[in-house]
């Protein structure tokens, strides 16, 4: 796969939860490979797809699953918020 | 309607408890509370109780008084049983537990809600053991009534495990002594002397489907033999009406219902759609508009409609019955009688649709063919599209499982009008219900948005055509209206668990 | 997404939402006094099945949620629908967060007593299978937490139930 398929996704901690951004790289590592880091304000993924052909999907998809895994979790701490 | 306007009446808080309030007309607005007591006040009678104005004396503040809208007299303890009364039902488990023993159908309907299959998908039949743990699940309820309603498909199509299901849970229920009843839900095609014997021995309650006019009903329904869908539809309920009078039964109480599916098609209609319904000897139409279950999404543009234009239709249709009430004839309207029952006498028919929560697993179970197990017909009727949000269980599962399923409990909350914007705030409140089903199928969530909510726009059209009504108080009408929402009960059908029918 | 390829949408201040018609999305600019977190992903996670959904934070004080959509959206018509679809449920989401707060005990009440009468008297079997935990003590039969508090799931479920989660907490 080229670097050009390569994106980096910035999600805000303060709306996603980090352990749900860990949750989906493992699930979704079948379909790309993950680059992790962090910020002070993100978690930092560098996804690069293994199917140029369905990159945007993969993209796309996996920023859905980290969103709907945050949501299911009530948060980023959990409802308590 | 000229619309009043809150900048010129200048409302503010005082003598008024809790109320909500709706304009119905020009000089008409609808106040009502939070236990459903309803007045009707004139503008300038509004304008008084809203500015906290009413002189102590007045007519206007006895009839508020009474009605328990002043805070100074408020009565929380007749407020909290009247609501208690209107809610009787949060607390009582499953009653109504739909049983799919088909997907197989005779007839292709062109609004198809059942999600039919052929007639040679045999695959598609309940089988025998299915439909004995369905039963157990359904015996299981904790509510002390237990309604089986056959469904399909065409129910007919699997006769004999209609039969096994009627006798081991008539069977069963010797134990469990529930209050047992069966319906069946049926376009009659398949129905022949015997299995009509079979079913009135059994006490099973007989309903079908009349989408109107023979011309209409047959372009909405078809049969592939006979071509005559209205013609076998009418000609048992010729028969089984009178099978009912052999019986000794009074013709007045027992005798078959059926049920109205409104199509684009439908609307020109609505005096021919009373009158095959009079004709057919029904004393009751429901006038329910297309829903977008089964199939019925495909065929979406060439048999929807705007809400407004079904309001229109049930607005000529219901003062059409009014009319021929007031010339002696027997005809009611069902969606008017549930929402008149809770506005004039202050109790809940127990409509699983239209309940405040809504019955999905809670009020109803449907069971389909395969075993599988969902919140209502609707979440049944989606999973046969391929979406299993709505599936809380199998027929191999305990029944506290299926009813303590998370899918339940958020439905339970998602249907609480007490969470619901819009209808925190609606003069229709006491009276509502949503369907977090509908909700999900047509707006992407079972919560809705009631602004633009087909199921909100039909019940908020229904009340304002009822309040409407109740403005006018033409007693011949409120005659009418007292008389739609008194509830004959139908002991006949009750099962006795003492007996055996074989 | 380059800034160049934003476009106005019709009717829409630019300020407000922008669409990018060569990525099929949208951005809406959202103020999180208005509208709370829990408002937010409640109307983004209804999107999830049309859109692919990203949620920012562009600056303090302000959500940024961009709707790319998966099939179907070619012209900026509609896209302008599809963020006025989520506005709406945006709205609807933030006024039912303040509705739940207000009437979280009612709205428990009645569920509590919905699920507890269809579910009946545990039997001995089923108390055998309960944790008798401290935690647990409180309520053996879970029928009093609310549900949406009740559960960190294992994996992702059906659509209806994480969704009414979100809607339901917030």
């Amino acid at each position: 796969m080229s670097a050009d398929a390569t994106k980096e996704l910035r999600f805000p901690r303060e709306v996603y939860a980090g352990t749900a951004v860990d949750e989906a790289v493992k699930v979704w590592g079948k379909f790309a490979d993950f680059e992790l880091s962090e910020t002070e304000d993100h978690w930092v993924v560098k996804v690069t797809p293994k199917h140029e052909g369905a990159a945007r999907q993969i993209i796309g998809e996996f920023g859905n699953y980290v969103l709907g895994l945050t949501v299911d979790r009530g948060g980023v701490d959990g409802g308590e918020a | 309607m000229k619309p009043i306007s809150l900048v010129q009446i200048k409302p503010k808080a005082g003598t008024q408890a809790f109320f909500r309030w709706r304009q119905i007309g020009d000089d008409a607005i609808l106040v009502t509370n939070l236990e459903g007591n309803w007045l009707i006040l004139t503008e300038d009678e509004f304008t008084a109780y809203a500015r906290g104005e009413v002189a102590p004396d007045s007519d206007l503040h006895g009839r508020l008084d009474e009605k328990n809208f002043l805070r100074a007299s408020y009565d929380v303890q007749a407020a909290s049983e009247r609501v208690k009364a209107r809610r009787y039902f949060v607390h009582g488990g499953p009653l109504l537990h739909v049983m799919v023993v088909t997907l197989r159908c005779n007839e292709t309907c062109v609004y198809c809600h059942a999600s039919r299959a052929n007639m040679d998908a045999v695959h598609t039949d309940m089988t025998p053991e299915i439909a004995r743990k369905a039963v157990d699940v359904a015996l299981s309820s904790t509510n002390g009534f237990v309604t089986i309603e056959f469904q399909g498909g065409e129910p007919l199509v699997n006769f004999p495990v209609v039969k096994e299901i009627i006798e081991y849970a008539t069977e069963r229920n010797k134990e469990i002594k529930k209050r047992l009843e069966f319906t069946m839900v049926s376009n009659f095609a398949l129905l022949t002397e015997e299995k009509l014997q079979y079913l009135l021995d059994n006490k099973v309650q007989l309903c079908t489907s009349i989408d109107g006019p023979e011309e209409v009903h047959n372009a909405q329904r078809k049969l592939p033999q006979t071509h005559n869908a209205y013609q076998a539809a009418a000609r048992w309920i010729k028969r089984v009406n009178e099978a009912y009078i052999e019986r000794g039964l009074d013709p007045s109480l027992y005798h078959v219902e059926a049920l109205l599916t409104t199509t684009k098609k439908t609307l020109d209609y609505h005096e021919e759609v009373v009158d095959t319904y009079v004709k057919l000897g029904c004393n009751t139409i429901f006038l329910r508009p297309i829903d977008p279950f089964g199939f019925a999404e495909r065929a979406r543009l060439r048999l929807e409609y705007p809400r407004s234009k079904y309001l229109e239709f049930y607005r000529k249709s219901v003062d059409y019955m009014i009319e021929l009430n007031k010339q002696g004839v027997q005809i009611l309207e069902r969606y008017a009688a549930i929402f008149l029952t809770k506005i004039l006498r202050g109790e809940d028919p127990n409509f699983l649709d239209n309940r405040n929560p809504a019955g999905a697993g809670i009020g109803q179970i449907a069971y389909s063919y395969d075993g599988n197990i969902y919140s209502c017909d609707e979440g049944r009727m989606l999973a046969a599209t391929g979406d299993e949000t709505f599936k809380i269980g199998t027929v191999d599962s305990a029944y506290r499982q299926v009813v303590g399923h998370e899918t339940v409990r958020a439905m339970a909350i998602a249907t609480n009008l007490d969470q619901q914007p819009d209808c925190v705030n609606c003069a229709y409140n006491p009276y509502c219900g949503t369907n977090a089903a509908y909700n999900y199928k047509a707006q992407g969530s079972i919560f809705g948005r009631m602004r633009d909510n087909n199921v909100c726009a039909v019940h908020k059209g229904i009340q304002d055509y009822l309040f409407e009504k109740l403005a006018e108080n033409d007693p011949e009408t409120m005659q009418i209206f007292e008389r739609w929402t008194t509830i004959r009960p139908r002991e006949h059908f009750v099962q006795d668990p003492t007996q055996s029918e074989d | 997404m380059s800034a160049d390829q934003q476009t106005s949408i019709p009717d829409l201040p630019e300020a407000l939402a922008s669409a990018n018609l060569g990525e099929r999305s949208v951005s809406l600019n959202i103020d999180a006094e208005l509208y709370p977190l829990q408002a937010v992903y409640g109307a983004a996670y209804i999107f999830i099945d049309r859109c692919y959904v990203f949620v920012d934070r562009p600056e303090a004080g302000k959500f940024r949620v961009t709707l790319a959509a998966k099939e179907g959206v070619e012209e900026v018509e509609a896209l302008r629908s599809l963020v006025g679809e989520f506005a709406n449920e945006l709205i609807s989401c933030a006024w039912r967060h303040q509705v739940t707060q207000d009437n979280r005990v009612a709205v428990e009440t009645v569920t509590v007593q919905a699920i507890a009468g269809a579910m009946g008297e545990p039997s001995l079997d089923d108390l055998a299978d309960f944790d008798f935990t401290d935690e647990a003590l409180d309520d053996p039969l879970g029928i009093a937490q609310s549900w949406e508090e009740k559960h960190g799931r294992k994996e992702p479920k059906a659509e209806a139930d994480a969704e009414a989660e979100g809607g339901a907490s917030a």
